[in-house]
């Protein structure tokens, strides 16, 4: 009878329930990470046998050949750089921003909490379609606000920079309340004997909010920063279910572009594949800089 | 005496149970009754369906199908919606009759050219038989997706329903090859809707006539006849509800399939009828819309086509600006409600319009083939030509005439039929074509007045449309179908949602908000295309091109 040593044994179980997490992770993301890879460096069409083309596709795509280069992937690139910035400062202002309202004592403060998180659990396709209705530009709650406050009514949906802004306001309502939760934890986090004792010296909430607030809720916001660039980044799902992309290719962002290559009609796999990797390697040198930024800070 | 007064009564019990069973079966349906084959319908709509359930003669498939599964795939729009409306809404009887259980899945109008080749390309083959849209065929067929039906066609065994009832230019969308893939179900072709009332009446006549100096010609002939009417229009109030109306009711918002209103118009400017006999000949020069049948170059940036799209960026200035970010419902309902005077669109406008939960106009609907033009490019000479006395004219079938194909990797290739035969049916295809709501076009010479077809107005009255509206409406359609010397061809090939969505539908949206002048946005389609052709691979697109459009050579 075999009879396994206790430190065997140990060993054993230890593999036994790391099994399934290594499974998943090969079987999941490493998988798909490295064939994707691979697929990038070939002319795969679905349906059609890959041909290895080397870095045929990624020199079309930057126009090292002199062609140019994928004048669509820049396009669509741009208003995605668009939309990462202008949508990660909105909602870390306005999520820091109610934040510090909602560290007050405040009445009905809960309640209020609770509405204002419930953007973050819908499904971004389902307020792209609530999107639509909003933003309408005949019968629209927002314009007929804005016409009620003495505006001129928004082309919304029809104008490329209404549409731009349409899908900006969407993502910045659906993420700032995320901004919001992280920020008013990190805020609960200060010490009151830290304000009390600067209340001696000064009695501005905007000194106090400078020098003691911020400073200490910075690694969170730098934290919330990150995960909302690289979020912002993969937007697709509110341009297509706001815009469908429109008007033209005005709010076509570049996973847009992707999915459209990759999985609409086309099956470019190939291409698709070289042009998410590039998307790849601009989210690993956001985050390299931010970690190189928070490791100096530390150290 | 006792005995014979016995033996009567008997005969008389007999006869009650008999008469008694026969009404019992008349009010069920393979034992199911009304209320549970249509559950979700109002009293009406469940009396006329059952009614034609009953009259389908539908045969008894349990042999076939007890116990079994079929998946449908549909254009998915929900189960009051077009196209899949109609798969839900004949499910239980179809159940019912074999015994078999339906899985349908919904596919979204923009996923179908992801959904259904990455189902076969990935070897899943989930459907028995899916209904999509004819301009499918050029993907489906070369790859040997689907498999042809003809072996099933007049089987007994199965619902009746014949290829000869199907008009032949919508007939001709079901087959590939000289072979049969389709049973029929929509016949999509596209008409010019006008409101009768307000262009009948002699007072905006005199206005009209005072303002252009022109005589209204009712129903317009050409598109510039067409402009000079919405052009008045637009902007007066002439529903009187107090507020300005439109010229036109469009919808073109990218994705929204604004695109087959495009090719509608455009066809007339860009597309010249053969000279001879056979006006449908297709040359290299004549009934040519889309490629050169040569050598796939793209001719979309064609001066027809620019000289087309600028008419239409004139045509949409006569209707609401929030029309380029309308999808299809939209510009309906804004027509439907008594808002613009004129739309151009499929037939469901005007079964549509007979619906009094989306429409104001049943009584005042006016209908007419689509126009011509009286300016069109002409290819071959490299010159415009300009006849006000006799326009182009190009009809068009145009759409997706959306119908059911049977996968080439069914398991159950009689039930699938089965089904698709059910749908296919008369009595039943003409029910769903007065229904509005099905999305379902008339397709059919049952559907059409004579000379065309042998339906009357009384058959839709009979279902409650207003007749005079009928008399317009499907003597238009079966006028647009057959009337025309030529037509539209159809786009076929692999990669058409590709050519079609991925970017002429853009690139139109582009010229429509202003990003692009008509010449830059069809340039860059053309550009599009080019790259999509030499990615495809030039030569195979290029065989069944012509294989599509019936070109022999030059």
């Amino acid at each position: 009878m075999l009879v396994l040593k206790p430190m065997m044994q140990k060993t054993s179980a230890k593999y036994f329930f790391l099994m399934p997490g290594v499974l998943w992770i090969l079987a999941f993301t490493l998988f798909p990470l490295v064939y994707s890879l691979y697929l990038s460096f070939t002319d795969f069409r679905l349906g059609k046998e890959p041909q290895f083309v080397g870095t045929k596709n990624y020199v079309e795509i930057l126009g090292l050949d002199g062609e140019g280069g994928d004048d669509k992937a820049l396009e669509t690139a741009t208003f995605s750089l668009f939309l990462t910035l202008g949508s990660t400062s909105m909602t870390l202002i306005m999520g820091t921003l109610i934040a510090w309202v909602f560290n007050h004592d405040l009445p009905m403060l809960r309640q209020m909490r609770a509405i204002i998180t419930m953007p973050l659990f819908a499904a971004p396709i389902a307020l792209g379609f609530l999107g639509v209705v909003i933003f309408n530009e005949t019968n629209g709650p927002l314009n007929n606000i804005l016409q009620g406050l003495g505006f001129e009514r928004i082309q919304w949906i029809i104008d490329p920079w209404g549409a731009r802004f349409a899908v900006l306001i969407t993502d910045t309502w659906q993420w700032t309340p995320f901004v919001f939760i992280v920020v008013l934890a990190a805020m609960q986090s200060i010490p009151e004997d830290l304000y009390e004792s600067a209340r001696l010296d000064t009695r501005s909430n905007w000194i106090l909010f400078r020098r003691i607030t911020f400073p200490l809720i910075a690694p969170a916001l730098g934290t919330v920063a990150l995960l909302r660039l690289v979020e912002t980044i993969k937007i697709l799902d509110i341009p297509i279910s706001l815009t469908g992309g429109g008007p033209g290719a005005a709010t076509q962002t570049y996973s847009y572009y992707v999915y459209q290559i990759g999985l609409r009609g086309s099956f470019q796999l190939g291409d698709a594949s070289a042009l998410s990797y590039l998307v790849v390697i601009i989210a690993i040198i956001i985050s390299s800089i931010y970690f190189w930024r928070v490791r100096a800070r530390f150290d | 005496m006792k005995k014979k007064l016995t033996l009567v009564l008997l005969l008389v019990s007999l006869l009650m149970m008999f008469g008694v069973r026969a009404v019992v079966a008349q009010d069920t349906f393979f034992g199911k009754t009304a209320a549970e084959l249509f559950p979700d319908s109002s009293d009406s709509e469940r009396e006329l369906a059952f009614k034609a359930l009953m009259a389908a003669n539908i045969p008894d498939g349990r042999a076939l199908g007890e116990g079994k599964t079929i998946t449908i795939g549909t254009l998915g729009q929900g189960a009051r919606g077009g196209i899949s409306g109609t798969i839900y809404f004949w499910r239980p009887a179809f159940e019912a009759a074999t015994g078999a259980t339906v899985e349908i899945v919904e596919i979204p109008y923009g996923q179908l050219g992801t959904t259904i080749p990455a189902d076969f390309l990935t070897g899943q083959y989930t459907y028995d038989a899916f209904v999509a849209a004819a301009w499918q065929y050029g993907d489906w067929v070369s790859n040997e997706w689907i498999q042809p039906i003809d072996a099933w066609i007049g089987d007994e065994r199965f619902p009746a329903w014949a290829l000869e009832d199907v008009a032949p230019p919508f007939r001709a969308l079901l087959q590939w090859g000289g072979q049969t893939y389709g049973t029929q179900m929509d016949g999509d072709a596209q008409l010019l809707y006008y409101r009768n009332d307000i262009l009948n009446d002699p007072a905006w006549q005199e206005q009209f006539k005072a303002e252009t100096g022109k005589d209204m010609v009712v129903p317009p002939q050409t598109w510039q006849q067409l402009y000079d009417i919405t052009n008045f229009f637009n902007g007066k109030d002439w529903n009187n509800d107090g507020d300005p109306d439109d010229g036109i009711s469009l919808h073109l918002k990218a994705g929204g399939q604004g695109h087959f209103h495009y090719a509608t118009l455009a066809a007339s400017f860009a597309v010249t009828p053969a000279d001879g006999d056979d006006a449908m000949a297709v040359s290299k020069f004549d009934n040519v819309f889309w490629f050169d049948p040569d050598d796939m170059t793209p001719l979309i940036n064609q001066p027809g086509h620019v000289a087309a799209l600028e008419f239409l960026q004139q045509l949409a200035a006569t209707g609401q600006e929030a029309q380029f970010g309308w999808e299809l419902g939209a510009a309906w309902d804004n027509f439907l409600q008594g808002n613009a005077i004129a739309t151009f669109s499929w037939g469901d406008v005007g079964s549509l319009s007979q619906d009094p939960g989306r429409s104001i106009i049943k009584g005042n609907l006016g209908a007419a083939v689509i126009p011509c033009s009286d300016t069109w490019y002409d290819r071959e000479t490299g010159e415009f030509v300009t006849n006000t006395d006799a326009p182009n004219c190009v009809g068009n079938t145009t759409g997706g005439s959306w119908h059911p194909v049977m996968s080439a990797f069914t398991d159950e290739p009689d039930l699938t039929y089965f089904f698709m035969s059910m749908i296919a049916n008369p009595v039943i295809n003409f029910y769903d074509a007065t229904t509005g709501w099905q999305g379902i076009d008339p397709c059919c010479t049952y559907q059409l007045f004579p000379p065309r077809g042998d339906a009357t107005p009384d058959d839709y009255a009979a279902v409650g449309f207003d007749a005079s509206d009928m008399e317009r409406y499907i003597a238009a359609y079966g006028e647009n179908v057959f009337s025309k010397p030529t037509s539209l061809t159809y786009l076929r090939i692999p990669g058409t949602l590709e050519y079609i969505q991925n970017s002429l539908d853009v690139r139109l949206s582009e010229a429509m908000t202003g990003q692009k002048t008509a010449q830059e946005a069809l340039d860059a389609t053309a550009e599009d295309w080019a790259d999509i052709t030499e990615s495809l691979g030039v030569e195979s697109q290029l065989e069944i091109y012509q294989q599509a459009i019936g070109y022999a050579g030059s």
